[in-house]
């Protein structure tokens, strides 16, 4: 059974991308454009890991975490933010909300398969 | 679809957003005046900036990246209220807008690649910007610095660790369950770095059944992982999960001894043990600041000062042995170092006007001796004695000046073997010893060509792989020694391996093949042997596949042969090879035999001459004469330098050896032994084949030292009539 | 013979709940089986558990077998070799869907 992976970021490239890898690692993706759109796919299916980008219109990274937290299903969900450099409080925020791994952006995407595959492999 | 095809799309995708992006990044700017509360707009221009920047790198135009983090970085300032809007920095913000448009543009055309004349404008723009973020963009240098040094970090441990056995410890965090870690998956991730040969599961920090917490995590982890990756790579797998757990990677004790060996081998500049064990990929990176701080700590706490290396045990982040290692090289280093502050630099050229100006010293100090007795004071004479002797000792000690110890260059090798054996995938060790054998600076430089090409020879062919090793009985591991030590006024540098050894009936099958020996020749291992530094034969191919030595040896032999050395091996089947070059300990002085043509006196190179005889009289003008039976070919001294004169009654041969080929030179007379201060020729006469330098004899008078190889090749090239048959060598 | 059989999960968001079924279970009689043949998916917090279980089984002088083991789990206890720790024959009998 492969691994469902659920994307969040507001650039359509970036999830095209990371849903492009991650694909022909093996794993299963599914992609949401922010953190709102991201919650109503949090309707009881499994997923494994989450990627989430932290700046994002409507509901951001961070926000989103807190939210996913409190849903049973998703609260013991390993979570990887995309932070930058420059955000090293965001980092701290997201970290304190539940997410404890991280990618600094801009990353390629050999380094977010590794990021990925140390928590879950396909 | 393929995966690159996909990639393509994604590339289309990109660019149609960031065009977008940047579309309503400029009316953003555009309206950003004309606002009440401009945060939101900000907001969105800021993560337009952002969106195309972070979506760049992922396809890897980091000259757009490069672009964007300025444009992304006063964005910031400007988001977080650290500057103010002005219609200044929107002026200086659009042209950014446009030129990441054009950019994108290329990249849409087909164009990844970065384009110098356009980054420059893009730099002309970026300089705009600068002074609003003055501070911001240092912190951000500072960050990109350090990534750098960190990379650099990997790449060096990465170079130095050929292969590994690592022991983990690995207790995790509490609460890593609860925040989505399973360290069952750092685990498995592991078998992706290399193979887990054991791992023992602990449970017991698991409390009685009603107070375990089935959400909290118990386990513990010893494994057992064979593995090339570096300790940073292998501690990089826990990044996620490394806060609150104890997480403990260490070479595996069998490891240790080479470790040891490697940190001793480090060709370092820094004597901090910390940087020792680093280079070596023992310890990560962070685990040293972790050690420095809690240094610091202890200090300032105003606690008895541990050392690095105790507190780097005491986190056992490195083993003891290690540590001492570490130490005895730090130990070797700062000794050098203080060693290097004892001594003066001096430029070479000074100290060769030196031995220059004391070889002349020496010749007119024997003119004087022979002088002195003709005055009949006895006094003079006893005085000259001492001068004489003086002057001699102060030769010895100048040319002494010129010694360095072999032991830099042989170290040099530690380095070569490693890198050569992962490349030819054997596990070969070096040996090194005499490495305190000095010899003059100039022979060092010269040998240092073609002991590589020896050294890299026996690893290549000589050494045979793990598995054949095995078969014969032999360990796993191969080694290759280097050796010197003086003998007799020269030095000898040995290189031996514990290989497969030469096969004498191949070569010998080679060399007749080729017509370099006749079939019937009946030759012994040594001038056997002698053949794989023949012209014709190394040249062959397959030889290295065939016999085990190959390619270039005949370069090496002429290298030495440069240097008025010799080369030879020694070879047991199935036992090993060993190539031992001798050198002169100088190549300031020589040991020379003087002959004369009628008034005129040369210098013969002692090591080259064979034994000299009577010229027979049934020679004639003929260039050739019986040597007991073989062809010696006769090179005729007085026409070559035009010299007339009377002829002597009987003309005497000298009988030098070249390559292993006889020669004969016809002179006058023989003078006997002599040794000399070689006197490199004038610019004018740098041209003149044959004649390698000069000395000045007691009376005062020149004497031309001969090169006896340019000579013979020259001659020979004049004359290929004369025959040249290897079975006339004999030694 | 009593014999639980644990179907889906075996992970962290099933744990808390498994825990105290598991126990339960150990009170039930002397001679115990623990079938994972429908165990879907297993993680440390299931491993633990089991590793709970089979510890208070042997302090109460109980006998727990765990049996028909599913892929899953066969690999975790390969991984972390607990093979033979656990002592139980492990039949190859994936239940795999």
């Amino acid at each position: 059974m492969s691994k469902t992976i659920l994307i969040i970021d507001d650039s359509a490239s970036v999830r095209q991308v990371v849903n492009i890898t991650l694909k022909s690692a093996g794993y299963e993706v599914i992609q949401a454009e922010d953190g709102k759109d991201a919650l109503s796919k949090l309707n009881g299916q499994k997923i494994h890991l989450i990627i989430s980008d932290v700046n994002m219109p409507n509901m951001d990274g961070i926000t989103f975490v807190k939210e996913a937290k409190k849903l049973p299903a998703y609260k013991f969900t390993p979570i990887i933010m995309l932070t930058t450099e420059s955000q090293e409080g965001k980092k701290q925020e997201g970290q304190a909300a539940g997410a404890k791994a991280w990618i600094v952006k801009p990353f390629q995407p050999a380094q977010l398969l590794g990021a990925v595959s140390k928590l879950i492999l396909p | 679809m393929s995966f690159d095809k996909e990639m393509q799309e994604a590339l289309v995708t990109f660019t149609v957003e960031s065009a977008e992006l940047l579309e309503s990044m400029e009316s953003g700017l555009m309206e950003l005046e004309n606002i009440e509360n401009p945060e939101e707009t900000i907001n969105a221009i800021f993560r337009a900036a952002h969106t195309i920047k972070g979506s760049s790198g992922l396809f890897g135009l980091d000259h757009i990246v490069r672009f964007t983090h300025v444009v992304e970085s006063l964005l910031d300032a400007l988001r977080d209220g650290k500057l103010v809007v002005s219609s200044d920095l929107i002026a200086a913000l659009l042209p950014c807008c446009d030129h990441l448009n054009s950019l994108i543009e290329d990249v849409a055309n087909g164009n990844v690649k970065e384009n110098p004349e356009v980054t420059e404008s893009g730099n002309q723009l970026l300089q705009v910007l600068r002074p609003y973020l003055e501070t911001p963009a240092a912190a951000d240098t500072n960050v990109v610095e350090f990534q750098e040094k960190i990379e650099s970090v990997e790449t060096i441990a990465g170079n130095n660790i050929e292969s590994g056995n690592w022991h983990l410890f690995l207790k995790f965090n509490e609460n890593c369950l609860r925040d989505g870690m399973d360290p069952l998956a750092f685990i498995r991730y592991l078998t992706t770095l290399g193979e887990i040969v054991d791992v023992t599961t602990f449970s017991y920090t698991m409390p009685d059944a009603e107070t375990m917490d089935p959400e909290t995590s118990y386990l513990a982890f010893k494994v057992i992982l064979k593995s090339d990756a570096d300790k940073e790579t292998i501690e990089g797998v826990f990044e996620f999960v490394r806060d609150g757990s104890y997480i403990n990677i260490l070479p595996l004790e069998n490891r240790i001894p080479y470790y040891a060996e490697l940190i001793m081998s480090l060709n370092e500049d820094s004597d901090q043990l910390g940087a020792l064990l680093l280079k070596c990929g023992i310890i990560t990176q962070r685990e040293l600041e972790d050690g420095l701080k809690s240094q610091q700590v202890r200090a300032d706490a105003q606690q008895p000062t541990l050392r690095l290396g105790e507190i780097l045990v005491e986190q056992q982040v490195v083993q003891q042995p290690l540590v001492n290692a570490a130490l005895e090289k730090q130990t070797q280093i700062k000794d050098n170092k203080a060693r290097e502050n004892q001594s003066i630099r001096v430029d070479a050229e000074r100290l060769d006007k030196l031995i220059d100006l004391i070889g002349e010293l020496v010749i007119s100090g024997a003119g004087v001796n022979l002088r002195a007795p003709l005055s009949g004071d006895d006094i003079l004479q006893e005085l000259t004695g001492e001068v004489m002797r003086l002057i001699e000792e102060v030769r010895d000690s100048a040319l002494q000046l010129r010694m360095v110890p072999i032991g830099t260059t042989f170290s040099r090798f530690q380095r070569v073997v490693r890198d050569v054996s992962k490349e030819l995938g054997k596990d070969i060790e070096l040996i090194i010893s005499g490495s305190d054998t000095e010899v003059d600076k100039a022979v060092v430089e010269k040998i240092s060509d073609p002991l590589m090409h020896l050294v890299r020879n026996s690893m290549d062919h000589g050494i045979e792989n793990a598995e054949l090793r095995q078969q014969r009985g032999k360990p796993a591991r191969g080694t290759l020694r280097l050796n010197a030590y003086h003998i007799s006024g020269s030095i000898v540098i040995e290189v031996s391996d514990d290989g497969g050894g030469l096969n004498r009936d191949r070569i010998l099958e080679k060399a007749i093949e080729r017509g370099m020996v006749s079939a019937n020749a009946n030759l012994s291992d040594q001038e056997v042997f002698a053949l794989i530094f023949e012209p014709g034969f190394s040249t062959a191919q397959q030889v290295s596949n065939l016999s085990g030595r190959g390619v270039g040896m005949d370069v090496v032999k002429r290298n030495v042969t440069a240097l008025r050395g010799s080369i030879e091996v020694t070879s047991q089947i199935g036992i090993g090879t060993t190539l031992r070059i001798n050198l002169p300990l100088t190549l300031a002085i020589i040991d020379g035999f003087l002959v004369g043509v009628d008034q005129s006196t040369f210098v013969i190179p002692l090591d080259r001459v064979v034994e000299c005889v009577e010229l027979p009289v049934d020679v004639e003008h003929r260039d050739y004469m019986d040597l007991r039976s073989e062809v010696l070919p006769l090179i005729r001294l007085r026409p070559l330098f035009n010299i007339s004169g009377v002829l002597p009654r009987r003309e005497n041969v000298v009988v030098v050896d070249h390559g292993g080929n006889k020669t004969g030179f016809i002179v006058d007379h023989l003078l006997g032994e002599f040794q000399t201060v070689i006197k490199p020729l004038g610019k004018l006469f740098a041209h003149l084949q044959g004649v390698a330098g000069s000395t000045i004899l007691g009376n005062g008078k020149v004497a031309l030292i001969l090169d006896v190889s340019t000579l013979i090749e020259s001659i020979d090239r004049k004359n290929t009539a004369l025959p040249r048959n290897l079975t006339h060598q004999s030694t | 013979m009593q014999t639980l059989d644990i179907e889906g999960e075996l992970t962290i968001f099933t744990a808390a709940d498994q825990k105290p079924q598991l126990l339960a279970f150990l009170e039930s009689g002397d001679e115990l089986e623990v079938n994972l043949a429908g165990v879907t998916e297993i993680d440390s917090a299931g491993l633990q558990l089991l590793i709970l279980i089979k510890r208070e089984a042997a302090h109460a002088g109980k006998t727990l077998r765990f049996v028909m083991h599913s892929k899953v789990v066969v690999d975790i206890l390969e991984l972390t070799k607990l093979t033979t720790a656990f002592g139980d024959p492990v039949v190859l009998a994936y239940n795999e869907e």
